[in-house]
């Protein structure tokens, strides 16, 4: 009984404001926006909207920046969302460099002086960010890992749905089997590998005496593509503040050399892409050799699932190098495309599969399974097996050109 | 000589034929087999190369429970290493993965008696579902430089600095290259492309020797086995396991199936006149209608 008076006291005279803000960390490549920091910018906008009406708080979503040349970048970013930017300019700070950038950052986080010109009514009790998003790919999957260690709290990887609210919770060990209420928790939901479970993920002191410790800012890092943009908005205000790193060691990290490496598929100007999912099972190297005809009659694009990349049948050599490898999936793991016609063979349409494809024009799936989700995102459902309905597509398809062809002469 | 450390970890079997699934699609882990990850084994094969080429004792490393042995047995297989350490700890249980860190750490910091380390390899991320944090966050808390996706490298002996390649590639962007510098230590997380290419004949005489060392001492893997708890790593309880983990799971659910805008028509090929419509909308599209 003693014990949750305890707990339940320290809630009631915490007041939460050592912890403000989100801070979204924003990647930029020759001189661009990375897309999904301007979609984490909108996610950021859209959950602070909401959070600063029913808190009655005037917290801001704050970018942060960093390049040798980027106060140009500056106000693109306020006009997708930021209340404020905080960027740094360094020679040292021109590529992404995981140590010095995560060194940066930290000393950005931690930083109560410059929330002053953010929101000087919080800068007296700011000691570090409340939430903190990063992108799920190459470089921000890195990076968050490293500054979220340093600042040692909590980070949920591959987010695709977020939403910020007061929970009860009751833990073994965060609240020593109490029963607490937490106040602006962010969920964060990951889909799993099967892509149909979504796993909520939270970051949560622990309240449990024995054990006390705070752990902000709750971290994450977010899938390409899961969330949309706000519209960009020129008259929308925001403040940009430069921030003079402290660069005391020299870098360890050298970069030599940069070489952009020619894509060899390009899903962006094809107009029709075929792609096949773990489905090709029953015969792998058969039905590959199905697909591949089928796409070259139509001048498609081959496609593939993530399992597929990861090699798990055995095909010939050639095969296998041209196809089952990681620049062909379509995915948050891969391209993001939108062809006129996609055709999905023998893939279930996981979540992380669909938001790669979505925004094909016209979809089509061969299936043998009618409550695979895939059914949902296809105008044309055929369901049956590759085996049986490839060949018949593909004669047809043959016989039609040539009427076609005739026809014309 | 080069000291060289990989940490590994024991992984449901994904591929095709070994997972086993419950009804309701989710897996069965009960039923789905175990082995050294896919990208653990890539981290394996990154150190024996530096086995081969540049002549170095290897270290393994992994936190789980007593049946991670076999993981460090696989991993023996295939890297010949002096020394296999299991960290393993009923406090460990349920760590996130800054508290995994916290006990690799401490782990990489007593491989062969507390001997300076030269590079320490992680795998790209745990079979499909894991987060790809690990690697990253043990090497901060190490204080080791952090180098990830790395595709091929080479080292200076003489200078100790690594040379290597990595891959950037960001969505909606062009995929690049990046050669960089680095001085040892480094902690390296291997990109799933990595292929270890032995060119010369001592080279490849060597990974023969090594290879077949590996699988001898394999048998008698016990022998190189070290095991540690909490206390024998100096680990603070609190920092460890699920008091030391910030994130929980808080609920695992079904995803509900997205609302689109499409009006999808089954069709049911048995009856070949069926795929007439959908041939002659295809056709359309391949002429550029
Ligand atoms: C962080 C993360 C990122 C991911 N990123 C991606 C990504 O970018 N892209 C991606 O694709 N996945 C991604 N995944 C994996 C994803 O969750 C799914 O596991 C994957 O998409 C499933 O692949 P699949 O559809 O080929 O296989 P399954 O889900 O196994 O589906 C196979 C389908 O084939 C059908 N089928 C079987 N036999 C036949 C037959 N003879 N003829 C016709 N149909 C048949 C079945 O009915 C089933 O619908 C990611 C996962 C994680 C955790
Ligand atoms: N318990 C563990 N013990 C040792 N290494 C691990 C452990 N968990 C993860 N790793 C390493 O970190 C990599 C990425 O794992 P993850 O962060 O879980 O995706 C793996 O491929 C391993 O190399």
């Amino acid at each position: 009984m003693k014990m949750s008076n305890s707990i339940n006291q320290e809630i009631g005279t915490r007041r939460d404001e050592k912890y403000r803000h989100i801070y979204v960390v924003i990647e930029h490549f020759e001189g661009q926006v990375v897309p999904v920091s301007l979609e984490m910018l909108g996610e950021a906008r859209r959950l602070m909207d909401d959070f600063n009406q029913k808190y009655q708080l005037r917290e801001k979503v704050v970018a942060v920046l960093l390049g040798s040349d980027v106060r140009k970048l500056c106000d693109e970013l306020v006009t997708y969302g930021a209340d404020a930017v905080i960027y740094a300019n360094h020679d040292e700070l021109k590529y992404p460099r995981n140590d010095i950038d995560t060194r940066v950052i930290v000393q950005i986080a931690m930083d109560a002086k410059i929330t002053k010109e953010i929101e000087p009514e919080y800068a007296g009790t700011f000691v570090k960010p409340r939430y903190m998003f990063f992108a799920a790919d190459n470089i921000g999957r890195h990076l968050s890992s490293t500054v979220l260690a340093d600042l040692e709290s909590g980070l949920a990887s591959d987010i695709n749905k977020l939403v910020i609210s007061d929970l009860d919770i009751r833990h073994e060990h965060k609240t020593k089997g109490q029963t607490v209420r937490y106040e602006k928790i962010l969920e964060m939901y990951r889909p799993d590998f099967s892509g149909f479970l979504w796993t909520t993920i939270l970051c949560l002191d622990n309240k449990n005496p024995e054990i006390q410790r705070e752990y902000h800012p709750q971290g994450c890092s977010i899938i390409p593509g899961a969330f949309k943009p706000i519209d960009k908005d020129d008259s929308r205000d925001g403040t940009v503040v430069e921030y003079s790193p402290k660069i005391d060691q020299e870098p360890k990290i050298k970069i030599i050399k940069r070489s952009v490496i020619e894509k060899t598929i390009d899903y962006e100007t094809c107009k029709i892409v075929v792609s096949m999912g773990r489905g090709i099972k029953d015969n792998p190297e058969q039905n590959i050799k199905l697909i591949e005809e089928f796409a070259e009659l139509l001048g498609a694009e081959i496609g593939i699932t993530l399992p597929l990349s990861k090699k798990p049948y055995q095909v010939s050599q050639s095969m296998d190098s041209k196809y089952m490898s990681p620049d062909r999936v379509i995915g948050t793991s891969g391209s993001k495309i939108s062809p006129t016609l996609y055709v999905a063979i023998g893939l279930s349409g996981a979540v992380q599969h669909i938001a790669g494809m979505k925004e094909s024009e016209i979809v089509i799936s061969i299936n043998i399974d009618e409550n695979s989700p895939i059914v949902d995102e296809s105008d044309i459902f055929i369901k049956g097996r590759m085996e049986d309905v490839i060949p018949k597509l593909v004669e047809k398809i043959k016989d039609q050109m040539q009427a076609i062809s005739v026809r014309s002469t | 000589m080069l000291n060289v450390g990989v940490i590994i970890k024991l992984e449901p079997d994904f591929s095709e034929g070994n997972v086993s699934y419950n009804s309701d699609g989710t897996l069965n882990r009960a039923e789905t087999k175990n082995i050294l990850g896919p990208h653990s084994a890539i981290a394996c094969n990154a150190a024996f190369y530096c086995k081969v080429k540049y002549g170095a004792r290897i270290s393994i490393g992994t936190m789980g429970p007593p049946i991670a042995e076999s993981a460090l047995k696989q991993a023996q297989v295939l890297t010949d290493a002096e020394e296999l350490n299991l960290y393993s700890d009923r406090l460990f249980a349920g760590a996130d993965t800054l508290a995994t860190a916290e006990v690799l750490k401490n782990g990489v910091e007593k491989m062969f008696g507390a001997d300076k380390m030269d590079i320490v390899f992680s795998g790209h991320r745990a079979s499909d579902g894991e987060t790809g944090q690990t690697g990253p966050q043990t090497a901060w808390k190490l204080g080791y430089t952090f180098l990830g996706n790395v595709m091929d490298f080479d080292i200076d002996l003489d200078r100790k600095v690594i040379v290597a390649k990595r891959l950037i590639s960001l969505q909606g962007m062009d995929t690049i290259i990046e050669e960089i510098e680095c001085p040892l230590p480094v902690f390296i997380t291997i990109d799933p492309s990595y292929k270890s290419a032995f060119s010369t004949v001592s080279q490849r005489l060597g990974a023969n020797k090594y290879s077949k060392q590996g699988r001898k001492k394999s048998e008698n893997y016990a022998q190189f086995l070290k095991t540690y708890d909490s206390q024998k790593l100096d680990l603070d309880p609190k920092l460890v396991g699920l008091p030391g983990s910030p994130t929980i799971v808080y609920r695992v659910e079904r995803i509900p199936r997205a609302k689109t805008n499409r009006k999808t028509a089954i069709i049911d090929p048995s009856n070949p006149d069926n795929l007439t419509p959908v041939v002659t909308k295809i056709i359309e599209i391949a002429r550029g209608k």
